[in-house]
């Protein structure tokens, strides 16, 4: 299956791939409207890579596992994984236990800081619309969605 | 070939799923005590509080049984295995065959014996949709509810019905709350802050005498009592097993293959004792993650893709009142060499604790800083030497970061979760 493979070498650690994850999974589908009025959680984290020479940056998103350990703890069924292999949350059944955080060994499920329902926010490679967000809008070409053979 | 399966829960159904996976023709049956099907066990708190409703609370959809061909027969207690002819009698009349069987029955309610709790006719324990559907019923804002037990099940409970009865009293004989998860400080920071919102806690206490509306405790006090609730504890429900011989200690005993000592019998799940990995003993773990990697396990040997079930230890995310907790592995130590590591915070009731044993990290319990928590899992899971890593982990946030590069990259691009 493709997933999304980030590359340390170009990442400026900008951040824009979160805004463009945040607005990709907005109601308005309006960056500055979402910014604004939607509380929403990117599905990524960016880590900084501490080296003596300078900083550098990484973007991760859910690795869509083979075996993936957030579907087993999942206690209310809102996780699977889909025919294509895609780890997806069914938002509606979440309960915000965060048994999926609890086990995840890549720590790639966020919380969701939406007051109102608490809820977990994770990469579902943007299934509607074909191409990630953060892929299409990467100014460094840092996050590239790959076959997982190609990068074998 | 034939498959069948007691108890539709966790356990039976990720059993299921991985034998289609392995063999797309046999015949995959369930058999289920309960007159719903397979549900979020742990769901049954949220159902009470009205947060899930009884069709989000179901498992897996129709969906999934239609494209797996998994036949579940409800309202159908397994009453006897009989090995030798593989075949196991049903509460319906109806017979079963198979050849290969297995037994996920999970939990039952431990309910040590109180005096005059058949006075009480509200009694009941929490572990079922029906227990949560029959409390449901019959509370009102002027009950007064009394709960045994201040362990998971019952903080679940009491969180449930707060604010929607008149008064809400947890009794428990440990000196705190949880105390298989908690260190005594943590718990009494929890405690107070549970207190706030109206539910009474009496530790180190115990109900003594049940009459027909209120209880007295162990040290004289009376409290009113309309509903009793009793959240002590579970144990594995090993009936059926012992129908049929097999072995059974306090669960049932089985190899690394999920495999029990009576031949094409499997077991899996909270009915089972299996490998502690950190103290390389046989336990019981009555969690759901465990269930459903047992489960599969049993599923990939019955269909004939030969697995072992690596071990396990305890693990646990819980949520209530606004709280979360996140606790894996040994977090109160009865080993001195242990080194403990801790950093709070009381204002925002933040708390971080990190036990390492041996350069390596054998637990940890995190108060309202669940994030990335299951990476501090995985250095448990993968028995990770803490001097291999970029960084102490007791001195900064967890990130994949603190992995040296090659090791990271192998994850990221290769899926290795080693
Ligand atoms: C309120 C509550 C909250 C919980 N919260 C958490 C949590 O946050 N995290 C966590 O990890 N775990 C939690 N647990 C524990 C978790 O639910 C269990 O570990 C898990 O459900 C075990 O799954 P299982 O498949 O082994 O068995 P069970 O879920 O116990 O299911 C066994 C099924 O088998 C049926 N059965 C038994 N005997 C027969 C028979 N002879 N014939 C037919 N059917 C039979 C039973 O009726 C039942 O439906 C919680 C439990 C409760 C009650
Ligand atoms: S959330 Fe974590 S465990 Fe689940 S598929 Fe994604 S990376 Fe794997
Ligand atoms: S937080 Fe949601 S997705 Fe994660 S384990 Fe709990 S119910 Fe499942």
């Amino acid at each position: 299956m493709k997933k999304v493979y980030a590359f340390e070498k170009n990442c400026l650690g900008c951040g824009l791939c979160e805004v463009y994850c945040k607005t990709a999974h907005s109601k308005s589908k309006d960056i500055i409207k979402t910014y604004r009025k939607e509380n929403i959680t990117s599905a990524i984290v960016i880590e900084e890579i501490l080296s003596p020479k300078a900083k550098t940056y990484f973007a991760l998103q859910c690795r869509h596992c083979a075996d993936p350990k957030c579907v087993k703890a999942c206690i209310s069924g809102a996780m699977y994984k889909d025919q294509n292999g895609i780890v997806k949350n069914i938002k509606e059944k979440c309960v915000g236990c965060l048994s999926c955080v609890l086990v995840c060994p890549f720590g790639a499920v966020k919380r969701n800081k939406d007051k109102e329902r608490k809820i977990i926010s994770k990469c579902d490679l943007c299934i509607e619309t074909g191409t990630p967000a953060c892929v299409e809008n990467c100014p460094n070409n840092a996050l590239k969605l790959m076959d997982e053979e190609e990068v074998k | 070939m034939e498959y069948l399966i007691i108890g539709n829960s966790v356990a039976g159904t990720s059993c299921a799923q991985k034998i289609r996976f392995n063999d797309k023709k046999g015949q995959i049956t369930i058999l289920s005590e309960e007159s719903f099907p397979a549900y979020g066990r742990p769901l049954i708190s949220y159902y009470l509080a009205g947060k899930v409703d009884s069709n989000l609370i179901q498992y897996r959809n129709d969906d999934f049984y239609r494209e797996n061909k998994i036949n579940v027969v409800l309202n159908c207690k397994a009453l006897n295995i009989d090995s030798k002819n593989k075949k196991v009698k049903g509460s319906n009349g109806k017979e079963y065959s198979y050849d290969k069987l297995l037994i996920a029955t999970g939990s039952v309610p431990f309910v040590p014996p109180v005096k005059g709790i058949e006075n009480q006719k509200n009694t009941f324990t929490f572990l079922k949709l029906e227990d949560a559907k029959k409390i449901e019923k019959i509370i009102t804002d002027k009950s007064n509810v009394i709960i045994v037990g201040a362990g998971l099940i019952g903080l679940k409970a009491a969180e449930a019905l707060a604010g929607k009865v008149a008064s809400i009293s947890v009794v428990d004989l440990a000196d705190r709350l949880m105390a298989s998860v908690l260190d005594s400080q943590t718990a009494l920071r929890i405690q107070k802050y549970i207190e706030k919102r109206d539910v009474k806690f009496y530790l180190s206490n115990t109900v003594a005498e049940v009459g027909k509306d209120s209880v007295v405790l162990k040290n004289g006090e009376k409290l009113p009592c309309d509903i009793l609730i009793m959240a002590v504890g579970v144990k594995p429900n090993t009936e059926a097993a012992l129908t049929a011989g097999i072995k059974v200690n306090r669960g049932i005993v089985v190899n690394e293959y999920m495999e029990t000592s009576v031949k094409n019998i499997y077991a899996a799940g909270d009915c089972v004792e299996s490998l502690d990995i950190l103290s390389n003993q046989n336990k019981v773990l009555a969690l759901w993650p465990n269930a459903y990697m047992q489960g599969e396990t049993a599923g990939s040997n019955m269909s004939g893709v030969e697995n072992k079930f690596a071990g396990s230890f305890a693990m646990n995310a819980i949520g209530f009142f606004g709280i979360q907790l996140i606790s894996a592995g040994i977090v109160d130590p009865k080993d001195e060499k242990v080194s403990i590591y801790i950093e709070e915070n009381e204002k925002e009731i933040t708390y971080k604790k990190l036990l390492t044993l041996n350069n390596k990290l054998i637990g940890f319990a995190l108060l309202n800083l669940p994030d990335r928590a299951g990476i501090y899992t995985s250095l448990i899971n993968d028995d990770v030497k803490l001097d291999s890593l970029n960084y102490d982990i007791t001195k900064k946030d967890i990130g994949l970061n603190v992995f040296p590069q090659d090791i990271r990259h192998n994850k990221l691009f290769r899926g290795n979760n080693k």
